[in-house]
């Protein structure tokens, strides 16, 4: 039989059996588009945080009271009060060129009506630098380290993704909101306007992108700190005295500082975030064999189904291997259009799951500028076209291996039992 | 293909389309040994019309199946057109199977979900026949039955007759040295079966189609060239009519 026969007789088969057919192909999509999401979203991921992880300054140690983990919360333990004492006693230990101390907080900023919840960093701007070294402003910025009144603002916040219109400019005032809970239990607030000087140009790193700086004296005041700063990022001579530098640290203070090197910690997360991607990848590659196996069912009961008609065409002199290229074929054409379909899907599907709007208020608290974490519309998905080839010739394959058996057993069949079964 | 032998037991296979020589079918089963065909030997000339008889399990089936190469017998030779086929292996039975036996069967068996035109010319497809020639030679044999205006429906929007008609024209779009017909009439109406027996007997002698039709109705049987009744896997009559 020439090879169009075949695929119009396998094609025909299936149309036969749409339903059937539809629900074995969806099977199909659902593993392929499952895989496709995780492969676009992890290659997303990967690339965020190496984005992140090029913009961060290698030579820098971000410490907090108590210990820390990586994931960002800090530890109730909290003895250590990072005061002067502390900065100046830092500052004064081998390979530290610098100690800049951070306040923060979470606020609510007004520009005119629009309102967003941000995160706030009080420390003097010029030292933005001294955790990314490439950080630019937009024309027109000017840092005033020493204005009580004065703001600089990232990118995420003058220019909220999906928003037509920036939300603040330079040169315009912001009605900064702080919320708290007095000792007596009370909410009270605290309102000041601040002058925007300068916005930040997209730095890569999410965190700072999403806040808001203002100078320390001011945020000690605003956030009601009591000279007690959240953080700290000390500055090594380069990176190859982190280490040292942290053990120093570790020795002195012990379990009552949190240390966390924004490169490792960035590098462990990484390591989790592709140990996960496997993970999950698993979960979509068993979604596909769960398709097999739904390819298996449906062709297995076709050759039931058809076992007369197989049984007709043996006796009108099809050979084995027509038979066994008939089913073929078929597990083929699931495999194709699932695979097809699954692929558009699942990349459709990776755009649509980050196009969700993503929380950028109120990720400060005590880290400051922490190594920052990301929602998943951080990560904008990227499908590589090797990784589509790859999943759409897995699933195509998985699919006609699903149809081996089946096939096999059809062509295998007696054209007389065939025939004698009703 | 093996090498057409010329002639057996004075038999001339030039002139012979089937010859069956001491052909045995023996099953055994925990049940016990049941000999279906008990050493039968018979010849069909070309162009003849001959007709398989007998009551339930004399082994007309078991016979047919074997002459079709449906099922190899436990001893004996099968020639069609001077070819041993059970000296084949299966993929060269399956090819002698497309080039040389045209089937009939009593349920038609046709393939419900595509076109009368796809079903007629499917012998030609599995021969390797191009598109053009499958469908101009199916075309050519549905209108010789008169069916054509039916090409593009489905069999199973057809009469009973209509659809043994088909199944007959799918029998004969491989030119098959020899046509078998296994009850034929058995699932349609009296008046239909006449009808179709009639087109049977018409392509014998109009076309010099050599068919063997097995069945139980001993008028078809008497209305045939000649008549083989079976019984008990052995020729109890062979009668020419």
């Amino acid at each position: 039989m020439n090879p169009s026969d075949i695929f119009s007789l396998a094609y025909d088969a299936l149309v036969d059996r749409k339903i059937r057919t539809i629900l074995t192909v969806l099977m199909v999509v659902l593993g392929a588009s499952l895989v496709v999401v995780i492969n676009g979203l992890s290659a997303g991921q990967s690339a965020f945080l190496e984005k992140q992880l090029s913009s961060l300054a290698t030579n820098v140690i971000y410490a907090t009271s108590g210990q820390r983990s990586y994931y960002g919360g800090a530890s109730s333990q909290s003895s250590l009060i990072l005061n002067s004492v502390i900065i100046n006693k830092l500052r004064a230990l081998p390979y530290v060129t610098d100690v800049v101390p951070q306040y923060s907080g979470s606020v609510t900023i007004d520009s005119y009506g629009n309102v967003q919840r941000v995160s706030v960093v009080g420390m003097d701007p010029n030292k933005l630098t001294v955790m990314l070294p490439n950080l630019q402003y937009v024309d027109g910025s000017t840092l005033s380290p020493n204005d009580r009144s004065a703001a600089v603002v990232g990118d995420t916040i003058a220019n909220p993704p999906g928003a037509t219109t920036p939300f603040v400019t330079v040169g315009q005032t912001l009605k900064i909101t702080y919320s708290y809970t007095d000792s007596a239990g009370k909410s009270q607030q605290e309102v000041r306007n601040f002058l925007v000087t300068g916005i930040m140009k997209p730095s890569g790193n999410t965190r700072i992108d999403n806040a808001l700086v203002i100078n320390p004296d001011a945020a000690n005041q605003l956030l009601r700190k009591s000279g007690r700063y959240d953080s700290l990022l000390i500055q090594t001579t380069d990176d190859t005295y982190v280490n040292t530098v942290q053990q120093e640290i570790t020795d002195i203070y012990g379990k009552n500082i949190g240390l966390t090197v924004p490169q490792a910690f960035l590098q462990v997360r990484q390591q989790t975030a592709q140990g996960n991607a496997m993970f999950v990848e698993m979960i979509g590659f068993i979604a596909l064999v769960v398709g097999a196996v739904g390819i298996v069912t449906t062709l297995y009961n076709s050759v039931t189904e058809r076992i007369r008609e197989i049984g007709t065409m043996k006796a009108i002199g099809a050979q084995n291997s027509s038979i066994l290229a008939l089913f073929l074929v078929e597990a083929a054409l699931i495999g194709i259009m699932g695979a097809t379909l699954g692929l558009a899907i699942g990349v459709v599907g990776g755009y649509a799951m980050t196009s969700f709007p993503s929380h950028t208020g109120g990720a400060g608290g005590p880290g400051g500028f922490g190594p920052g974490g990301g929602s998943i519309s951080s990560f904008p998905p990227i499908f590589l076209p090797q990784d589509l080839i790859k999943v759409w010739l897995l699933s195509v394959s998985l699919a006609v291996g699903a149809g081996i058996f089946p096939a096999w057993k059809a062509s295998k069949l007696s054209p007389m039992v065939a025939l004698r079964r009703e | 293909m093996v090498e057409e032998s010329t002639k057996i037991d004075n038999i001339d296979l030039k002139e012979t389309a089937l010859a069956v020589k001491n052909l045995s079918k023996i099953y055994d089963s925990s049940a016990g040994r049941v000999v279906a065909l008990d050493n039968l030997s018979f010849s069909v000339k070309k162009g003849e019309f001959v007709s398989i008889a007998g009551p339930s399990g004399s082994g007309k089936s078991t016979l047919l199946n074997m002459v079709g190469a449906l099922d190899r017998p436990t001893s004996g030779h099968v020639y069609i057109n001077g070819i041993d086929i059970f000296a084949l292996n299966d993929s060269m039975i399956a090819t002698m199977r497309n080039n040389l036996i045209g089937f009939i069967f009593q349920s038609f068996n046709l393939i419900n979900r595509t076109t009368v035109l796809k079903n007629v010319k499917l012998p030609g497809t599995i021969s390797g026949m191009s598109p053009s020639d499958a469908n101009a030679r199916a075309m050519k044999i549905l209108e010789a039955l008169g069916i054509a205006d039916k090409a593009t429906q489905k069999p199973v929007n057809l009469s009973g007759g209509q659809q043994q008609r088909v199944a007959i024209a799918r029998a004969l779009v491989n030119n098959p040295a020899i046509v078998l017909a296994d009850e034929p009439t058995g699932n349609l109406d009296t008046k239909t079966g006449e009808d179709v027996f009639d087109m049977l007997k018409t392509l014998s002698h109009k076309f010099k189609r050599t068919i063997i039709m097995v069945t139980h109705n001993p008028e078809l049987a008497e209305s045939t060239d000649r008549s083989i009744l079976i019984r008990d896997g052995r020729i109890e009559k062979d009668v020419v009519n």
